[in-house]
């Protein structure tokens, strides 16, 4: 409700100020993090047609707060009604039409102006009146919303908007009044008053052949090349309004009494919820191939559990997509990958730390359910390019990146890494594993760790995953991670067995 | 609106395979001599000689009318030239391009010029109808009602007023029009324009009126000018458009139409020519019979009478008439002439025969061997399975199947079991079947399970050992090889020769 400080602007007579309907903002993804969990497509995707880059900002600035993901959730959850979402799209839309008008009246006629400026003032009234009507008897729950609406409240109740409101009646009744006759003459145009005094031709054409009226003929249809504003147009409303000089006179007035239409706080609040629209829109576009959102919640024992989550990049490809689940009690965070080739590690590690992603901005999560903790920071490490011109070698950089994320590490910290210290002895890579994970268990971080290495899995501190073959086709993968042990036997032992190449194949053949 | 159907096309789809028919069965050859060489009459007699559809009283209702237009020819004739000349008139005069459905303001000069045309031609047809003898048959009849209930001199004299407006008055148009949204203008009404008035209303009406003059040198003003007539006259433009288009498709329909009945009229002729029967398909459920008929497009290039066939059979149930024996016998002649003459039945046209009866109007449908290599293939084969197989879906009771040497494409003995499998399975299923077939192992069985439904002719030879190029019934002589075996096997010296 009205704190006290706004209550007395309001005795003062002015507004109290608009609050964002974004909470706080989040500051920007890093780059590695951006590149390898492919936020950038996700975000593409978000947006789809709208090339808005305030948006794309808002969608790559995780918060670094638990407290305003929740805010923004929790208008996520308003917004989710039906009902509520339509009114607000509704209205942006009509906030954003009456913007258009008033950009148009720059360049038009002054002919033009008075009656683009009263559209663009009732277009903004109808908006602001019949979404604060609708929404207050839906009655949202979200700090978000009810903030809004308190001040639109005041925005109604102010005295500019009343009067603004009963003269933009008046304006309109003045100019439906107004009726002319126009004849176009060879090289002119002339105006008169029109006295009803003429005979449809259209209707005796319609009546005089209407034995031939088919119902559904041929439409004869008008393409412009030229504008509606024109100074033809502009000629033909100065000729009106000779002959409506008092009507003229009740829009100009108008618009020199109310030169501003839209309120800034409205305008602001209306660029500013398409960061909840157009990402509805978005689970819309996912929801309709038959997948799941859900509203994240935050845990704060350490435990995680997520509950069919899949790849919202496959999806929009397409492509089949598996859903899979990631449990922990928190006892222990890291989690250790292995199994068969092209068995989808890769996909289940990027699509978790796509969830963390969007659920660090205060948005919905492409699982069936999601508990998880709050990460204030999401670091990865996935292979890279060896580069010539690097004085580093990749076991170098994978040791650097290491330490560079367990430095950053804390307890509220997800890590990603794909096959790192895969470019040494596996006895090797085994140590150095060792030591990574060690590092990051001690600070108590979460990690998903994809190696070919399987004795990493028996790390007592750890949770092994396992990328499981098709039931049909063992070797097919499944596309399914689950807790197990690493496979015993490897997919090219068994092709090479099934090509007889095996020891004993040999043995036999080899006299 | 004029409502008239002086053909009962139906749903006017053609049968499947509507072009192979038309190669095995000539039917161009046919058309051609209907036709006169006029495009539009050979268009619809291919359309109602294809027709998927007919019935009994459809072929009748069509038969009343081409008896009908025999009797008014001149009339028919005059008809069709009033409605030809008229659109040919509208095709010269207006700029038909123009009729772009969006340039309202064209389009409204350009179809009130056209209406202007078409009135005239209701006009001449009207005056034609009034003087002319009645009608006798249903289709003529309704037609003549039906267009003098809706035109008359009055709707002629009305409509040209209306139409002239748009012709004459040019784009000077004059309209109402309202304020909307944005100051756009809004719910133009166009007005009939009044006459120029005079001196002493001009000078009243000035300080009324504000002008607005284009300046010379403004370039854009024009156009913009233009798009605001678009815009007043588009309805207006609609409405012109749609009737134009109407009393065109009226004329055009009833051209496409009468063209049937004029091709009637050229054929009649023809016959009369080179002295063909002429007689009108019976229907008569349990009778398929015929006498003497002859193949038309053989008389068509033959420019005189072919040899005619004759025969009748018990069509209680489906049939197949098995015809096969020496080459060069009219085999193929005498499938295209039942061919021929059923689709003329159905479509209500004599044919040319003595008599023709026919136990339903069924559909008409050819399996003809194709090209000249008779080398056996399995490609061929399932080129052929597959054609076959390509119209039996459509099948239907009652109707006919004319094969001509199917199934030939692999050997005889596997062939036979195809055939007999395809033949029995048609005609256990109401499905008429006339087959030219060498196919012995076939002919034996089939005519042997079948009985009377199964009918076997042959080329008839005289005594003398002369080609009659006659089919007659014939019968199979079981065993005959089997009995010159044995005759030549106990003539020992033959053996030992």
């Amino acid at each position: 409700m009205l704190k006290i400080v706004d209550f007395l602007r309001c005795l003062l007579g002015e507004l109290m100020e608009y609050r964002s309907i974004l909470g706080e903002r989040g500051s920007m993804v890093g780059n590695d993090v951006a590149k390898d969990l492919r936020i950038l497509e996700l975000v593409d995707d978000i947006l789809g047609r709208n090339r808005d880059e305030f948006l794309r900002e808002l969608y790559l600035e995780p918060l670094s707060r638990e407290e305003a993901a929740v805010f923004r959730l929790m208008v996520f959850q308003d917004l989710m009604i039906n009902d509520v979402y339509r009114m607000v799209e509704g209205f942006v839309e009509r906030i954003r039409e009456s913007e258009r008008l008033i950009q148009l009246k720059e360049e038009a006629y002054d002919q033009h102006k008075v009656g683009l400026h009263l559209d663009a003032a009732l277009t903004y009234i109808d908006a602001v009146e019949s979404f604060y009507n609708g929404l207050r008897a839906i009655g949202p729950r979200s700090e978000g919303l009810k903030q809004f609406l308190n001040y639109l409240e005041q925005v109604i109740n102010s005295p500019y908007f009343r009067s603004m409101k009963e003269r933009a009646r008046e304006a309109k009744e003045a100019r439906d009044r107004i009726i002319i006759k126009v004849r176009f003459v060879e090289d002119g145009v002339k105006v008169s008053k029109y006295n009803g005094d003429g005979e449809d031709l259209t209707a005796l054409v319609e009546r005089t052949f209407s034995i031939f009226k088919d119902g559904n003929g041929e439409e004869v249809k008008w393409i412009k090349s030229t504008g509606d504003m024109t100074h033809i147009h502009a000629a033909i409303l100065e000729g009106a309004f000779r002959f409506y000089r008092e009507e003229y006179e009740i829009l100009r007035r108008f618009m020199e009494d109310f030169p501003t239409v839209i309120d800034e706080g409205v305008r602001s609040f209306a660029r500013e919820v398409e960061f909840y629209l157009t990402y509805l829109r978005y689970m819309r576009r996912i929801m309709e191939r038959g997948y799941t959102f859900s509203i994240p919640s935050f845990t704060r024992d350490g435990s995680m559990h997520v509950k069919g989550f899949y790849n919202l990049l496959l999806v929009k490809a397409g492509k089949a997509v598996v859903s899979n689940d990631i449990d922990t009690d928190g006892a222990r965070r890291i989690f250790v990958i292995t199994g068969m080739n092209s068995g989808g590690k890769t996909t289940f590690a990027i699509s978790l730390g796509q969830l963390a992603y969007l659920s660090t901005l205060g948005l919905p999560v492409p699982a069936v359910e999601a508990r998880l903790p709050f990460f204030t920071s999401i670091m990865t490490a996935f292979p890279t390019e060896e580069d010539p011109r690097e004085s580093l070698s990749r076991l170098e950089h994978d040791v650097v990146r290491a330490l560079n994320i367990i430095k950053r590490a804390n307890d509220t910290t997800l890590v990603i890494a794909n096959e790192l210290f895969s470019t040494t002895t596996s006895d090797e890579g085994f140590q150095l594993s060792k030591l990574f994970l060690s590092e990051l268990n001690n600070k108590r971080s979460y990690c998903l760790f994809i190696t070919f290495i399987p004795k990493v899995a028996s790390l007592k501190f750890t949770i092994s995953l396992v990328a499981m073959p098709s039931p049909e086709d063992p070797e097919k993968p499944s596309y399914r991670i689950i807790p197990g042990p690493p496979p015993k036997e490897y997919m090219a032992v068994r092709i090479a067995a099934k090509h007889q190449l095996l020891y004993d194949d040999l043995r036999r053949v080899v006299k | 609106m004029i409502q008239f159907d002086l053909l009962r096309m139906g749903d006017s789809s053609k049968i499947s395979i509507a072009d192979d028919l038309r190669v095995d069965l000539e039917l161009d050859k046919i058309i051609a001599v209907a036709s006169n060489g006029d495009k539009l009459i050979s268009e619809t007699w291919s359309n109602m000689l294809l027709l998927r559809n007919s019935s009994e009283d459809v072929m009748r209702y069509r038969q009343e009318a081409v008896r009908d237009a025999l009797a008014n020819r001149d009339v028919i004739n005059k008809m069709y030239s009033i409605a030809r000349d008229t659109i040919e008139r509208v095709k010269r005069d207006v700029f038909i391009l123009l009729l772009r459905t969006d340039d309202p303001p064209a389009v409204a000069r350009e179809t009130s010029r056209g209406i202007r045309i078409l009135l005239d031609g209701l006009e001449e047809m009207l005056t034609l109808l009034k003087s002319s003898p009645s009608f006798s048959s249903t289709a003529f009849r309704e037609f003549v009602s039906s267009f003098t209930a809706n035109i008359n001199d009055q709707f002629i004299s009305s409509a040209r007023g209306v139409a002239s407006i748009f012709d004459t008055s040019r784009e000077n148009i004059t309209f109402s029009v309202k304020i909307g949204s944005s100051n756009y203008l809004k719910d133009p009404v166009l007005l009939v324009p009044r006459e120029g008035g005079s001196f002493l209303s001009r000078i009243l009406s000035l300080g009324k009126e504000y002008t607005y003059k284009l300046d010379p040198r403004d370039e854009a003003g024009p156009r913009i000018v233009y798009d605001i007539k678009k815009w007043v006259l588009h309805r207006s433009a609609t409405v012109l458009l749609r009737s134009f288009n109407d009393m065109m498709k009226f004329f055009e329909d009833l051209m496409r139409q009468l063209s049937f009945y004029v091709g009637v009229i050229n054929m009649s002729d023809f016959f009369a020519r080179i002295g063909l029967p002429q007689t009108y398909p019976e229907v008569n459920p349990g009778v398929f019979a015929f006498k003497d008929l002859h193949c038309l497009s053989l008389a068509t290039s033959m420019s005189s009478k072919p040899i005619p066939s004759t025969l009748s059979i018990n069509a209680s149930d489906s049939f197949a008439i098995l015809i096969t024996g020496a080459n060069r016998g009219g085999k193929t002649t005498f499938l295209k002439a039942i061919g021929q003459a059923l689709l003329l039945a159905r479509a209500g046209i004599f044919v040319p025969a003595e008599s023709f009866t026919i136990p339903t109007p069924g559909a008409v449908y050819t399996h003809f061997l194709r090209g000249e290599d008779r080398a056996l293939s399995y490609g061929k084969f399932e080129e052929e399975v597959k054609r076959f197989r390509g119209f039996a879906n459509f099948l239907r009771r009652g109707d006919f199947v004319l094969m001509d040497e199917s199934f030939s494409s692999t050997n005889p003995i596997e062939a036979s079991v195809v055939a007999e499998n395809v033949v029995s399975a048609l005609v256990d299923s109401g499905v008429n079947v006339a087959y030219v077939t060498f196919l012995q192992d076939f002919i034996y069985n089939f005519t042997r399970r079948y009985g009377e439904r199964a009918v076997l002719l042959v080329p008839e030879r005289l005594k003398s050992g002369e080609r009659t190029f006659r089919l007659v019934r014939g019968s199979l002589q079981p065993g005959y090889a089997m009995d010159l075996w044995v005759k030549l096997s106990n003539n020992p010296s033959k053996e030992q020769h």
